[in-house]
Order: structure tokens, then C-alpha cells, then sequence
């Protein structure tokens, strides 16, 4: 855990700031249990997110990872601590959401077809007519569902109508999408096949990203920086640099010598944590 | 899952999709010979019962003897007028109190989901009356808005509340809670939150609501014209029983039966339009 404050004093303080999209201080998240005891959920988390950056939270269940994105989406509330918006405030204009969620399980609407799906995304963002259709088009051209945009998402696959909540955070350019184990529900060879999507998303639009996720693998495939956290209270153990730039292919990546020390790393300091939960 | 249109197919499965085509054919017209033939294997058994002098006829005549007697009414001009003056009747009291009692239900209803005080105030209101037999308010409600048709509508109206304000209660307490968490991570306006959002994640329990009305309003319009009334189908079956018509009895019976019948169709038919993603 001490990685994590070394790495953020040794970061020159001026330059990197204005290429910042969030600071996350100190924050942390009680419980109070049905037996009026209070359980700490994350306590101490500061880190940074660059703009164009990918960030994994990894961590075993329970960790507290989700609680974490639920705060970031303005889903949940926190007990101290502080969450700074302002530094990616110049990219913060009005037609652009501060942070945009997919989530792990569907959350597609079935009572409307996938166009206007999207378009409740984009409702509170007061945009033109014109540019929600042409977003629309766009993302929905993305993320390669194209001729499916005046479906309903009970007519498509399970994977397609993860596809959709993707393209309906992407529409609304969020200056941090935040992503929810969003491939964990689908099958095996479909989350391969959507990690490539999703690293090819991520260019086409300069996204920036925490991506929660529990899966070792997963995270190093697809993020820049991997932040690990802890039990019980739920801590920032480490955080890795992943030093595979962004240009990469799921399965070139997973080839690399060095992709196996590091998931060998990250493997060892997970088994701790899980070990001393089992203790 | 994209269903391949049947054209798309190559033509030597032609056979294999006929033949499934042919078995699917075979299976509905299995279930609907069931659906058809029990209830006509019963009218069957009554019809002999009747003619070998098992029942007495003077109180269950035989199937054939009401379907002579209603189309014998149904002819005479005055007959039938008097029997549609019954039907629109009930049918005024049953449109009116349950259009007024869903209106109010669903409104109630949501509004009581999304905003505490209302619910906190009116649940435990609610809940308590809920049991009471709606009929035995009826008395109250002559008080209130006289022998009229307005105490009938009301009575209507008060058993379709309930049902459709506690179904869509719960149709939005328990709808999934990502539907929830979509509106507030997106930022969604308030119009957007209730109207795209909200009201829609409940339309399935409150299409319930509106269905079990549909039973309520005429149990309630029946019971009501039995006790007070000089009109509708619940005094022209209880008028037929008091006479001894038991063949025009059965005829209001069978009038009622197509009512509840057509409503329950076109129930079903609502349910499909307005909720197309639900299994059905």
C-alpha cells in the first residue's frame, strides 16, 4: 500500500495537473450494521485518473471495488474524504456527462427500442435533436449494432445489449466512463471477443476509463494502470503500471512474457488477501 | 437470436421445415380440441341429465331449452330492447366506475411509491381497508351518492382502486432497481425519470392491477343491481330467479359470462400492446 503514495509524491505537481479528468482523496465509506456496528468499506482511497487513461480496480469480492464506482457514478454517498471533479472541468462542458456508468448486469430498457435507449442517456444533456441522432448513429456504429438501432433489447443477445449500455455511456462522452464488471455475465468467448471491442472503442474515442473487475487477466488485457485493493476495510494495496501502451491486441497482449510475471504479481498479492479473509 | 426468415432457407429442408410446420399445426389443434370439446362433453352430460329426468327441469332446464328461450327473446322486438336497456346499463356503471377507479388507482398508486410522506400517510389507510368486502359499503355509499347509478359506478370505482393502487405500488417498489440506478447515473430530468423510466418499469404490475379490476368491477356492478336496482343484468337475473324464469336466469348468466369474456380479451390484448418485451 505504501506504492500508492510514493508513486503520487514523485509525480511532478504542476505539469501533470491540467491532464487530469479526477482526484479521488482520502475517501472513505462506512456501513452501519443491523447491530449498530460500523464497518469500514473503503478507507484512505487516493488516486489519480489521467485523461485517456484506462484504470483497473482489481480485488476479490466484497472488496469494496463496486462501492467505489457506485460513489464515482453519484450512486452512493461517502463519510469523508474528497472527490475532485475540477480538474477535468475545461473538457466538463454541457454537452458532455461527467461520468457515465455501464453496468454488470442489464440495464438496457425493454420497453424501448435501442435508439431511444440511448437517447434517455443523453436526456439530461440538453443537446440538439440533430446531435442526439447523429451520436446515435455514431455509438451505435461502434460498438457495431447498426442494424439493430430501431430493435427492442429483448431481440438480441445478451452480449448485444451489453453492447447497447456501452454505446449508451460512450453517447454521452463522459469524461470518465466507468465500467462495472460489464463482461462478467457473458460467456467466455464473448468477453474475449469484447475486450478487443472495447480496447478498439477506447481509441476511436480517447475515452477514460475505470474498469472494475475481478478477474487478474482481464485487467491487465485491458488497463494502464492496475489499482489493487484489499479486504476488509477495502484499501489500495498497490498500483501497477501495465506497460503494454494502448495499442494492443487481446491476444498478441496475453503472449507477452512479461504479461505473465505481472499477472503472477498481481496472482500473489490477491491470494493474500484472500488467504488472510479464509484465516 | 435473429430468427432466419423461412424464404432464407435452403430449398432441400423444405421438407423438414413443412413437416415441423405440420407437427406444430397438430399440437395446437390437440390443445384446442381439449379447450373446446370438455366444456361441450359437459353441456353434453347436463343435456342428457335433463332429458333422461335425472335433474329437475323446472330449475336446471336443459342447455337446449335456454338456447331456445334466448333466441325466442332475442326475436320479439320489445324483449330484446328491454335486455339491451338491461345490458347498457350495467355496462354504463361498470365503463364509468372503472375508468374513474383505475385513473385514480395508478395515480395513487405510483405516486405513493415514489413520494414517502404520501405513502407513509395513505398505506396504512390503504392496507386496512383493503379486506373489508367492498359490498358491505355499499349501504354507505347509498347514503352518500343516493339509489342512483352514481352509487353503482362508486362502488365500481372503489373495488378497481384497490387493485390497481396496490399493484402499482408494488409495480414500482419492486421493479428492478437498475432501472433506478440508470436515471440518477445518467442524470435524467425529472419528465424523462417518470415518464421513459419509472411508470414504464411498472407497466407490468400495473397491467396485473388493471386485469384483476376487470373481475372486481363486475362482481361488484352484479351484486350491486341484485340488492338496488330497477335495471341492469344483476336485477334481470335476480328478477328472472324471483319469478322462477330459471331459463332467462341462465340467459343474463350467459350475458354476464360474454361481458366478463370480451373485457378479459381485451385485457390481454392491452397487455400485449403496452407490454411487448414481458413473456407472455
Amino acid at each position: 500500500m505504501m506504492a500508492a503514495t510514493s508513486l503520487q509524491d514523485e509525480r511532478p505537481a504542476r505539469r501533470t495537473e491540467a491532464d487530469l479528468a479526477l482526484s479521488v482523496r482520502g475517501l472513505r465509506k462506512l456501513f452501519v450494521t443491523a447491530r449498530s456496528q460500523i464497518v469500514e468499506a473503503l478507507s484512505d482511497i487516493s488516486f489519480e485518473v489521467r485523461q485517456g487513461e484506462v484504470v483497473a480496480l482489481l480485488g476479490p469480492s466484497g472488496c469494496g471495488k463496486s462501492t467505489l464506482l457506485r460513489i464515482l457514478a453519484g450512486l452512493d454517498t461517502y463519510d469523508g474524504g474528497m472527490i475532485d471533479w475540477s480538474l477535468g472541468e475545461e473538457l466538463n462542458n454541457a454537452k458532455r456527462l461527467r461520468a457515465a456508468t455501464v453496468f454488470q448486469q442489464d440495464s438496457t430498457l425493454p420497453w424501448m427500442n435501442i435508439a431511444n435507449n440511448l437517447k434517455v442517456g443523453m436526456s439530461g444533456l440538453r443537446l440538439s435533436r440533430a446531435e442526439q441522432d447523429e451520436r446515435i448513429r455514431k455509438y451505435i456504429s461502434i460498438v457495431g449494432l447498426s442494424q439493430f438501432v430501431e430493435g427492442f433489447p429483448h431481440e438480441l443477445s445478451g452480449g448485444m445489449r451489453q453492447r447497447v449500455s456501452i454505446a449508451r455511456a460512450l453517447a454521452t462522452e463522459p469524461v470518465l466512463l466507468l465500467m462495472d464488471e460489464p463482461l462478467s455475465a457473458l460467456d467466455a468467448q464473448t468477453r474475449v471477443v469484447m475486450q478487443q471491442e472495447l480496447l478498439r472503442m477506447w481509441q476511436r474515442t480517447a475515452s477514460t476509463v475505470v474498469y472494475v473487475t475481478h478477474d487478474i487477466a482481464e485487467a491487465l488485457t485491458l488497463a494502464d494502470r492496475v489499482i489493487v485493493m484489499t479486504c476488509r476495510p477495502g484499501r489500495i494495496k498497490e498500483i501497477c503500471d501495465v506497460p503494454f501502451g494502448r495499442n494492443r491486441d487481446v491476444l498478441d497482449v496475453r503472449r507477452r512474457a512479461d504479461f505473465g510475471a505481472l499477472e503472477v504479481d498481481l496472482w500473489k498479492m490477491i491470494a493474500e488477501e484472500v488467504g488472510d479473509r479464509l484465516q | 437470436m435473429t430468427a432466419i426468415p423461412l424464404g432464407e432457407i435452403e430449398i432441400g429442408s423444405a421438407p423438414f421445415v413443412a413437416e415441423v410446420m405440420r407437427a406444430r399445426r397438430r399440437e395446437k389443434l390437440r390443445r384446442m380440441g381439449f379447450s373446446i370439446g370438455f366444456p361441450l362433453l359437459l353441456l353434453a352430460m347436463w343435456q342428457a341429465a335433463a332429458s333422461a329426468g335425472m335433474i329437475d327441469v323446472r330449475f336446471f332446464p336443459s342447455p337446449m331449452r335456454i338456447l331456445k328461450t334466448s333466441i325466442e327473446t332475442l326475436q320479439a322486438p320489445d324483449e330484446r330492447a328491454l335486455i339491451e336497456a338491461h345490458l347498457m346499463a350495467t355496462l354504463s356503471r361498470l365503463v364509468l366506475g372503472y375508468l374513474l377507479g383505475a385513473v385514480l388507482g395508478i395515480i395513487v398508486g405510483v405516486t405513493m411509491a415514489v413520494y414517502m410522506p404520501f405513502r407513509a400517510s395513505l398505506a396504512p389507510i390503504i392496507y386496512a381497508t383493503f379486506p373489508t368486502p367492498k359490498l358491505a359499503i355499499f349501504p354507505l355509499l347509498i347514503v352518500i351518492f343516493g339509489l342512483g347509478d352514481a352509487s353503482k359506478a362508486a362502488l365500481v370505482t372503489l373495488g378497481v382502486f384497490y387493485m390497481t393502487c396496490i399493484n402499482s405500488l408494488a409495480g414500482v417498489q419492486y421493479a428492478n432497481p437498475i432501472y433506478q440506478d440508470v436515471a440518477q447515473a445518467f442524470r435524467v430530468p425529472a419528465s424523462t425519470r417518470w415518464f421513459k423510466i419509472i411508470i414504464p418499469s411498472a407497466l407490468p404490475s400495473i397491467v396485473t392491477g388493471l386485469k384483476l379490476g376487470i373481475g372486481q368491477a363486475l362482481i361488484l356492478v352484479v351484486s350491486a343491481e341484485f340488492v338496488s336496482s330497477n335495471d341492469g343484468l344483476g336485477y334481470f337475473i335476480w328478477n328472472s330467479w324471483q319469478t322462477l324464469d330459471i331459463s332467462r336466469m341462465f340467459m343474463g348468466l350467459v350475458i354476464v359470462s360474454i361481458v366478463g369474456g370480451i373485457a378479459v380479451v381485451g385485457g390481454n390484448a392491452l397487455e400485449r400492446y403496452l407490454i411487448p418485451w414481458a413473456k407472455h
